[in-house]
């Protein structure tokens, strides 16, 4: 499903260049839910920015669902974005100016799907804000927000999602309604999902955890957890 | 809604600071150019028929031989689709009951006028009215003074040869009359059917038959054609002449407003660019977002034009419904100071710049940073990227100076002035560039702390880069403006000096050599004293080195002079308001010669040495050209296109003096005595004249000033696009100076000082650069002298600073009222 081989990343600064990921190498498998945790800084961003086809490696090769992303073009995988990826950020990243129903109608619209309200709505009301529909994001607290974001990451059933510290910005209960949700809806879509986070309690209801520490990752126990119930 | 299609909707753009300024500059734009183009084409169309009006018609054919011109060339008129009309010019003694009085008859058709109006009361304190046809036959209008002169009253009968005719109402003015110094006054008008029972005129009488014709300027051109081969020398073909009074104050004033609507062009350019360029950093993350949802570059490229199209419609209807009503209150202003209607027009022509003025500054300006937006990465949405270095936008720049120039000129039609505002604009960004220099090296050792004063140069030090362009665009707003408020100042000033309160608004024609003496005392003792007094001579210019003038002379084509006799006179000294441009003025004791004027010499092709011979009655005068001179044709005082020395062969000729002076409205009674002591001297009254032409200069002068204050609304709009593109900056670094423990009144107080450097510095940059400008200008556009405006330089950089200040301060409102934590937040 999501294959990297010997993936470098480097930066060029003015004096010299720094190496942010170095020979990273993982395959995930359809269905899989899997954390990189990493300390700040020590490129679990960048690697999720790689994997999702958001920016291009230096050296190496990533396999998305059979497409080889490294050497696609910005449109080709843009293409593949709207397919097949979902994203949940840790700053939401949503619209200000959309009501939460068009925030999760635009993907759908983008996809040319009929009647994206339909959809959108059932999404809102399967997140609980099926009351919040016409409410703008400055109007939504953290939590609704990112529950927001979460509806629009799967609207567009997408195969794989990537969610960047998704409940980095949200306090503990929050955060923990917020990933609860999240770990649900990858259940019922059976969607593969790729999580950065710091949080170890978060990255231990994933089914497999990588560690990164400067741009070096390792999958410490290679044991398959099954989700504790919470 | 849909959300894509909300996310293009005008009224969501709306809603975004930086796209509300793109579109208020666009509209300003638009209102400005449009405004302007509506009205000075009007005015260029008033000109005309203004001009026209000052011989009732488009063109006149006189008739100087006292025989009328056959009725085939009227038939032939008529047949080309032309309007004509006639009239008789003469003089002759008309009879009260109990005085006389001798008068010049006009008796004219019923066209006439074919262009203007006539002015006229029905009884003496009646209002006036505006007829466009003279009296009916058995009728006369008379000029008011001739009421007094003969002692009647209107109704009363008035006898002319051998008809009585009635008095039927006061002639107050005449379209073509004021200005011919031939015409002899008093007036009276009568219908020209009537003139051959008066048996006035017989044969040999001095008469002039003048033909008035009318239409498309095409047909009047192809009809002289025809017409021309079968002219006699007594005939006189007359056009729009040049130099008519105040034809050049309202080409003047045209020349301003092409002026004003070339700054609201590059001003509107300027706030359009700056706008949208913070606009499209602002949209990078939508971009980036867009992209992760797998929108392609060109989906987005797509996007962002469909959006600028919009602004585009939006900002171009805006500007019209701002124009049309502001053409229409300007257009009624006009009418009101001409007294006669003017045609509310929407001249295509004019509004195409305007519109064209929308297109180029949102696709030279706004189009080039939101096209970049495409190459924003999607990777932004997990991690701020760099941002865009400058020098990916500097081919853009060249580009839209070239666009904004180009329209420029193709709006003012004047390379001068495309180059004029380019070296101010060179002139500015060249100080720019050493001002930012000395900043650096001046600025560099200084450290912050608690004092106001440091913590704002220390400001102006880090922020160098957004300081320096900001005072580049700064600057060139005051500079646009300045350049404006400097030339209508100058402007202005001309025009008073050009018609001083005490203007000549009387001239006295006809005077006999004997009464010279007495008609200057006569004025004298009533406190009145005459200009000087000129003998004139009526001659035609007929010869140059010994040719014929017609074989000698090739540009023939509309030199009037040609074709009419022209008044010579002689004098001794150089009139104060001519001027030599050629050659010498006579020496004390010289007696050959002849001085030219300046546009006819340059029309006729005539040089200092050339030999010009005058008809004068069967007489010829040979002199050779000596010097060459300008005149001010609306100085109102007698001005002439050939000036001999006294002694010279003009002496011996039969001449008449002619003289103006100054009469004030209270002493005009003075009039009816000398009328009566001088019957044969003809008085010209052109006060009324001149007070049109001050009514015209001051409401001219309205239309400027309004012109002037959407000009300076226009750069408000620039200021504030600055301003506001570096407001979230500022609030955030505003909010962290206050989390570490700054005091709000130093906040404030380095916050507006440093605007208000800012401010200072911009202002003076932008007036030395409207001054070099203006310098440049005033040669080509307005003829003036150049001087430095110390009153209007002086107070622009202070005003400058005070308004950033203040700007400044109201910026800093948000980070002021809520806690610094909550700010930080909401702003991240």
């Amino acid at each position: 499903m999501l294959k990297v081989s010997n993936l470098t990343h480097q930066v060029s600064l003015e004096t010299d260049t720094l190496t942010i990921l170095q020979g990273v190498s993982l395959e995930i498998n359809r269905g899989e839910s899997v954390a990189i945790v990493g300390r700040s800084g020590s490129g679990k961003t960048t690697l999720l920015g790689l994997l999702a086809g958001l920016d291009t490696p230096t050296e190496g090769t990533v396999e998305l669902d059979g497409a080889v992303i490294s050497k696609l073009s910005e449109d080709e995988r843009a293409k593949l974005r709207a397919q097949r990826v979902g994203f949940v950020f840790q700053s939401f990243q949503l619209l200000p100016a959309l009501t939460a129903l068009e925030n999760v109608m635009l993907p759908l619209e983008l996809g040319g799907v009929e009647s994206p309200g339909k959809k959108a709505r059932e999404l809102l009301e399967r997140v609980g804000l099926g009351e919040r529909l016409n409410h703008t994001p400055r109007q939504l607290s953290g939590g609704e927000q990112q529950r927001v974001a979460i509806a629009r990451a799967f609207a567009s059933d997408p195969v794989v999602l990537f969610a960047d510290e998704p409940t980095g910005n949200l306090d503990n209960r929050t955060g923990q309604a917020v990933s609860d949700l999240l770990m649900a809806l990858n259940r019922e879509q059976g969607t593969t999902l790729v999580m950065v986070t710091h949080d170890e309690r978060l990255a231990r209801r994933c089914a497999r955890q990588f560690n990164i520490e400067a741009g070096v990752l390792s999958e410490p126990n290679v044991q398959r957890v099954a989700e504790p119930v919470s | 809604m849909a959300a894509s299609r909300k996310l293009m909707s005008i009224r969501r753009d709306w809603r975004e600071r930086d796209v509300r300024v793109v579109l208020a500059a666009l509209m300003i734009a638009v209102a400005t150019v449009a405004t302007i183009a509506l009205f000075a084409s009007q005015l260029q169309r008033t000109l005309v028929t203004s001009a026209s009006s000052f011989l009732a018609a488009d063109r006149q054919l006189e008739a100087e031989n006292g025989r009328p011109i056959p009725e085939r060339w009227l038939d032939e008129a008529r047949n080309r689709q032309l309007e004509t009309g006639e009239m008789v010019e003469f003089s002759t003694m008309v009879f009260g009951a109990d005085n006389f009085q001798l008068v010049a008859i006009k008796a004219v058709s019923n066209e006439y006028p074919l262009r203007g109006q006539i002015e006229y009361q029905r009884e003496p304190g009646q209002p006036r009215e505006l007829v466009s046809q003279g009296p009916a036959p058995g009728e006369v209008w008379i000029n008011p003074r001739l009421l007094r002169l003969l002692d009647i009253e209107v109704g009363d009968s008035l006898e002319v040869g051998n008809l009585q005719l009635t008095v039927s109402g006061l002639l107050v003015r005449e379209p073509d009359g004021g200005f011919r110094l031939s015409a002899l006054a008093p007036r009276v008008m009568m219908h020209v059917d009537d003139v051959q029972a008066t048996e006035v005129i017989q044969e040999g009488s001095r008469v002039e038959f003048v033909y008035l014709f009318a239409g498309e300027e095409a047909s009047l051109e192809s009809y002289y054609q025809w017409l021309e081969p079968q002219l006699e020398p007594s005939h006189e073909w007359e056009g729009v002449r040049d130099g008519e009074t105040f034809s050049r104050s309202l080409q003047r004033a045209e020349s301003f407003l092409l002026l004003g609507g070339s700054l609201a062009v590059m001003l509107a350019a300027v706030a359009v660019a700056v706008a949208s360029r913070q606009y499209a950093l602002s949209q990078r993350d939508t971009v980036a977002l867009l992209k992760t949802l797998g929108v392609r570059s060109r989906g987005i490229g797509n996007l962002y034009l469909k959006r600028l199209g919009l602004w585009g419609l939006a900002g171009a209807a805006g500007g019209l419904a701002i124009a049309l009503p502001l053409y229409w209150l300007m257009s009624r202003i006009l009418s009101d100071v001409l007294e006669r209607e003017v045609d509310y027009q929407l001249d295509p022509a004019a509004l195409a710049p305007a519109l064209l003025t929308a297109l180029v500054a949102l696709f030279a300006f706004a189009y080039p940073p939101i096209r970049r937006l495409r190459n924003v990465p999607a990777m932004r949405v997990l991690r701020s990227q760099p941002g865009e270095s400058g020098r990916e936008a500097l081919p853009d720049m060249v580009i839209a100076v070239l666009a904004v120039f180009g329209l420029v000129w193709m709006y003012a039609g004047d390379v001068s002035l495309v180059l004029a505002l380019l070296g101010g604009l060179a002139l500015l960004l060249g100080t720019l560039a050493l001002l930012g220099w000395l900043m650096v090296l001046s600025l560099r050792k200084i450290s912050g702390g608690g004092n106001a004063w440091r913590l704002a140069l220390v400001g102006l030090y880090r922020h160098r880069r957004a300081s320096l362009s900001q005072m580049a665009v700064f600057a060139m707003t005051l500079m646009l403006a300045a350049t404006l408020i400097l030339v209508r100042t100058s402007l202005l000033a001309d025009w008073q000096a050009q018609l001083p309160e005490d203007t000549p608004n009387h001239f006295l024609i006809n005077i006999a050599p004997d009464m010279v003496d007495d008609i200057d005392d006569f004025w004298q003792e009533r406190g009145q004293p005459l200009d000087t007094l000129y003998p004139m001579v009526r001659g035609r210019l007929t010869g140059l080195n010994g040719d014929p003038v017609r074989e000698a002379v090739t540009k023939d084509e509309g030199v009037g002079a040609l074709n009419r006799e022209l008044n010579l006179t002689w004098m001794d000294s150089l009139p104060a308001d001519n001027e030599i441009v050629e050659g010498e003025w006579f020496a004390p004791d010289q007696t050959t010669g002849v001085s030219v004027e300046a546009e006819l010499a340059g029309r006729l092709g005539l040089q200092v040495g050339d030999r010009l011979t005058f008809t004068i009655g069967s007489e010829k005068v040979t002199e050779p050209i000596t010097s060459i001179r300008t005149v001010q044709w609306d100085s109102m005082k007698p001005n002439f296109y050939m000036a001999f020395p006294p002694g010279g062969g003009l002496e011996a000729m039969p001449a008449t003096w002619i003289t103006s002076f100054y009469l004030p409205g209270a002493n005009k009674s003075a009039l009816n005595e000398f009328s009566r002591q001088y019957p044969t001297v003809s008085v010209l009254e052109i006060d009324h004249i001149i007070q049109r032409i001050q009514d015209i200069v001051q409401q001219v002068t309205q239309a400027i000033e309004a012109i002037l204050a959407l000009i300076l609304a226009a750069a408000l709009v620039v200021m504030a696009a600055v301003v506001s593109a570096t407001l979230r900056d500022r609030q955030r670094e505003g909010a962290l100076l206050r989390t570490l423990g700054g005091r709000q009144s130093l906040l404030v107080r380095s916050t507006m000082l440093e605007f208000a450097l800012l401010g200072l510095f911009a202002g003076i940059l932008g007036v030395v650069a409207a001054e070099a400008a203006v310098w440049a200008l005033q040669f080509r556009m307005f003829e003036g002298q150049f001087q430095w405006h110390w009153a209007v330089v002086l107070p622009i950089p202070v005003f400058s600073a005070i308004v950033l200040a203040l700007f400044g301060r109201w910026q800093l409102r948000p980070v002021l009222s809520v806690s610094p934590m909550l700010l930080l937040r909401r702003l991240e």
